[in-house]
């Protein structure tokens, strides 16, 4: 085989401009293939949430779960809750109720300092609660009229309209800061001022923050040197990046990549028992599943043991209450037993029928496999039914609007109280599920003015075996939160709401 | 030429006036609203009644369409419900990182791509041809989304070479800008080769021979010349293209352009970020369109663009 001169000329050719690209590459890398954690003293924290705004009282920054993340290392709160879901001192050392509920005093911890060395003070507290509700995010919907009032320079009290026994734990995403902030100040929160255990550095909302320790914290200077939360929206992505230690830290992680990161010898792997329950309600004003023996049937027809044990054999498990073991109010019920042939018989003598579909909605991709496997299970039985697989925005406008059969949802508590669940959501007046019952209303009321825990819990329970027994809906899956990081981590505890604290944690030196 | 290229311009302000008027349309009639979807699906109604006057969207939509266009003409775009401050300078922040992304890639691509095509185009039917044939009809089918996590795997996870995703230094560019380039590369490829294998039959060619000239100047001098023609011209069409790979590629490699930037205000119906996103992007594809044309026209005499003929 001979070459011609053209076809010559041409390779040349062509080899001088595959080199002229390769240099272009080369030229603009490096071999390094760490980027974050490069200090000793520094972590990255990866992470799939956006962190678009720094104020978590904003109305944007209310819901938003990156915010909240980076808001609880930047600001003090009052009081906030430890990861095995009870209530300690921030800013308070201690409080108290009166003896209905509707009224709580704060003693303030003394001698606290903000980032720029200036004293908080009981007006900073009394004032960033007014600012949290006038700007009327998701949060502030939680003390809808309340007062706060700073009787002396130590204390604060905070009155509500009415007795609310969830008050401390809804108070864990109140942030304080200085009373000069009003409204919405986006130039103070470009380079915010805060009690907590660290300062800003870098905000760059197109991905990155990067946190510095505030030497004024009064819990002690943290260990870390710097941490920087990035946004990584692809799993992968962020698998990669903790193996080869571009980023420290990651939760989230489904069960099917869990053992890839077991196996690194570099990295640990807890799973955490979190606030969220697999709830998939009924929507009990559509004709066919008012019935509860049709929506408990249903329940017996879906094998969850087994489905469970195939899709998450490690970060799920069957579900025995509406809420979370980690919640206060849970209380253990009796597990629905899967069992086909009676599904179909309760179905069949209720008048079920069978040639209507039900509609099954849910938003993520993340659950397409576990809701397919349930409409694989109802079709055994001769139940049809439409997976309707929705993105959030329109799966949240057709939620509200009962536009559903079937709703599928990771139901999470950042209070860790019922109250934020229950109390809220199975209400008649919340109009969530379609489902009234006056004697349940009248539970949920008696459990969120109680003062008493244990009470509280006890009437939980009760109104947990409602829901339970009339299949408000199906509660299939406790949820375990997946987090793994690298071993040079060390005072890391895996936080059931997906909001890790950094504040204690340190890099070891080996 | 002033002439057209001030009646293209023209045309231009028609395109930006529809790209804006359909974005405006498209964002409202999607649906879902802004102030649920910053507020949770547990605020209560007065309070998302509340935003959403505060952000003037209660107000009949042609009352809205007639404020916004005015604003537009004014480059205004509103502020960010997310990011609290004006959209448009959201976007300009967002911009450089997808621009250098968008000009890496295009580097990459017209470059391997002309060399590629070099390769085959400079005997067709050989083993180069039928290789480069096949390689960039592969390069072409594989998704953005899945060439971006192989090669996340490749090199940074097994080879450890490369950082996996962010940004910082010039090697986090690397892996995002070959998988935006890839398909790119595949397209100048095969167009290029296309190009020469007929330029090197043409009568000039042989002309171009029998005067002398060495095949290095014959190949550089006339074949590549010609053949760039409609490599021009495909570079100022697939703009929109890159873009649109942009926004994959982005969010697979937590690039922080305008493309990650799109995603979120689309999930969170952030109508003024999206609004001015779009209207930026289609007026960068309409310059393009027009660069190449004025180029293309500059590459071959023959060509005179409307008004000359």
């Amino acid at each position: 085989m001979t070459r011609s001169p053209a076809s010559g000329k041409a390779w040349r050719a062509a080899v001088g401009l595959a080199l002229a690209a390769a240099l272009a590459l080369t030229g603009c890398s490096t071999t390094s293939g760490g980027g974050g954690g490069s200090g000793k003293s520094e972590i990255t924290v990866a992470g799939t949430y956006p962190i678009q705004n720094l104020d978590p009282a904003s109305p944007s920054g209310g819901s938003n779960t990156g915010t909240q993340l980076v808001a609880q290392e930047l600001f003090s709160r009052l009081v906030r809750v430890r990861p095995d879901g009870t209530v300690e001192g921030d800013l308070a050392t201690e409080w108290k109720a009166n003896a209905t509920a509707s009224e709580y005093t704060f003693t303030l911890r003394k001698d606290v300092k903000f980032s720029d060395g200036s004293p908080l003070t009981a007006d900073d507290v009394v004032a960033s609660f007014k600012r949290l509700l006038d700007l009327k995010s998701t949060n502030a919907a939680n003390f809808t009229d309340y007062t706060m009032t700073a009787p002396s320079p130590d204390q604060v009290v905070l009155k509500a309209t009415k007795p609310d026994a969830a008050i401390l734990r809804k108070l864990s995403i109140f942030y304080v800061i200085p009373a000069k902030v009003t409204g919405e100040d986006p130039d103070f929160f470009k380079s915010p001022v805060g009690s907590g255990p660290f300062k800003l550095e870098k905000f760059d909302p197109s991905g990155s923050v990067a946190l510095v320790p505030n030497a004024n914290y009064y819990a002690g200077v943290p260990k870390l040197d710097r941490v920087t939360f990035r946004t990584m929206p692809e799993l992968a992505a962020r698998m990669t990046a903790l193996r080869t230690g571009e980023a420290d830290l990651i939760w989230g992680i489904p069960d099917d990549q869990l053992s890839q990161v077991k196996s690194d010898s570099n990295l640990t792997v807890e799973t955490v028992q979190s606030t969220a329950v697999f709830t998939m309600w009924f929507n009990s004003s559509e004709p066919a599943l008012r019935d509860a023996k049709v929506r408990r049937a249903l329940w017996q027809a879906v094998d969850f043991p087994t489905i469970i044990k195939q899709l998450y054999p490690e970060t799920g498990s069957l579900a025995d209450s509406p809420v979370s073991p980690v919640t206060l109010g849970y209380v253990k019920q009796q597990p629905v037993s899967y069992d086909p042939t009676a599904a179909k018989a309760a179905l069949t003598a209720a008048g079920f029928d069978f040639g209507k579909k039900l509609r099954l909605q849910f938003a993520n991709a993340e659950f397409r496999p576990f809701n397919q496997a349930i409409v694989s299970d109802l079709q055994k039985i001769g139940v049809q039914v439409d997976l309707l697989e929705k993105e959030q925005a329109v799966f949240t406008k057709d939620l509200l609007a009962l536009n559903w059969d079937v709703n599928f949802q990771q139901l999470s508590n950042p209070t860790y109280d019922a109250a934020n669940t229950l109390g809220r959501l199975y209400t008649c007046k919340a109009k969530r599920n379609g489902y009234c019952n006056p004697e349940l209303d009248k539970l949920l009321a008696a459990a969120a003015a109680s003062p008493d825990e244990k009470e509280r819990t006890r009437l939980y329970g009760e109104a947990s075996k409602i829901i339970w027994s009339d299949a408000v809906g199906m509660f299939p899956m406790a949820v375990k939160y997946a987090y793994a990081w690298n071993k040079r981590l060390t005072g890391f505890t895996p936080d059931p709401a997906g909001l890790p604290d950094l504040a204690k944690v340190q890099v070891s030196s080996s | 030429m002033i002439r057209v290229v001030v009646k293209r311009l023209l045309v231009g302000v028609l395109v930006m006036w529809g790209a804006a008027s359909l974005i405006f349309v498209i964002v409202r009639v999607a649906p879902g609203d802004p102030a649920t979807l910053m507020l949770g699906p547990d605020a209560p109604p007065d309070q998302v009644r509340e935003l959403t006057a505060t952000l003037g969207l209660d107000r009949p939509m042609p009352l809205q369409y007639l404020s916004y266009l005015g604003d537009v003409v004014q480059l205004r775009f509103g502020d960010s419900y997310l990011f609290n401050r004006p959209a448009m300078a959201e976007v300009f922040e967002r911009m450089p990182a997808t621009a250098e992304l968008m000009l890496a890639s295009t580097t990459i691509a017209v470059i391997a791509g002309l060399a590629l095509g070099l390769l085959a185009g400079g005997r067709p039917g050989g083993l180069l041809d039928r290789v480069v044939s096949g390689g960039t009809i592969a390069l072409q089918s594989f998704p953005t989304f899945w060439t971006g996590i192989m090669l996340i795997l490749i090199f940074a996870l097994a080879l450890r070479v490369l950082p996996s995703a962010g940004t910082g230094t010039p090697a986090h560019l690397v892996l995002p800008a070959i998988t935006l380039a890839l398909p790119f590369t595949a397209t100048v490829a095969r167009l290029t080769r296309t190009s020469v294998a007929e330029t090197m039959h043409e009568q000039y060619i042989r002309t171009a021979r029998s005067k002398g000239l060495t095949e290095r100047q014959v190949l550089l001098g006339h074949a590549l010349r010609n053949s760039l023609i409609p490599v021009v011209t495909i570079i100022g069409l697939h703009m929109g293209g890159l873009m649109g790979g942009a926004v994959v590629v982005e969010n697979v490699f937590a690039w922080p352009g305008v493309g990650t930037l799109v995603v979120e205000s689309v999930a969170n119906r952030d109508y003024t970020v999206v609004q001015a996103a779009t209207f930026l992007v289609a007026g960068i594809v309409m310059a393009f369109n027009l660069a190449a044309d004025l180029v293309y026209s500059q590459l071959d005499p023959r060509i005179r663009m409307e008004s000359a003929a």
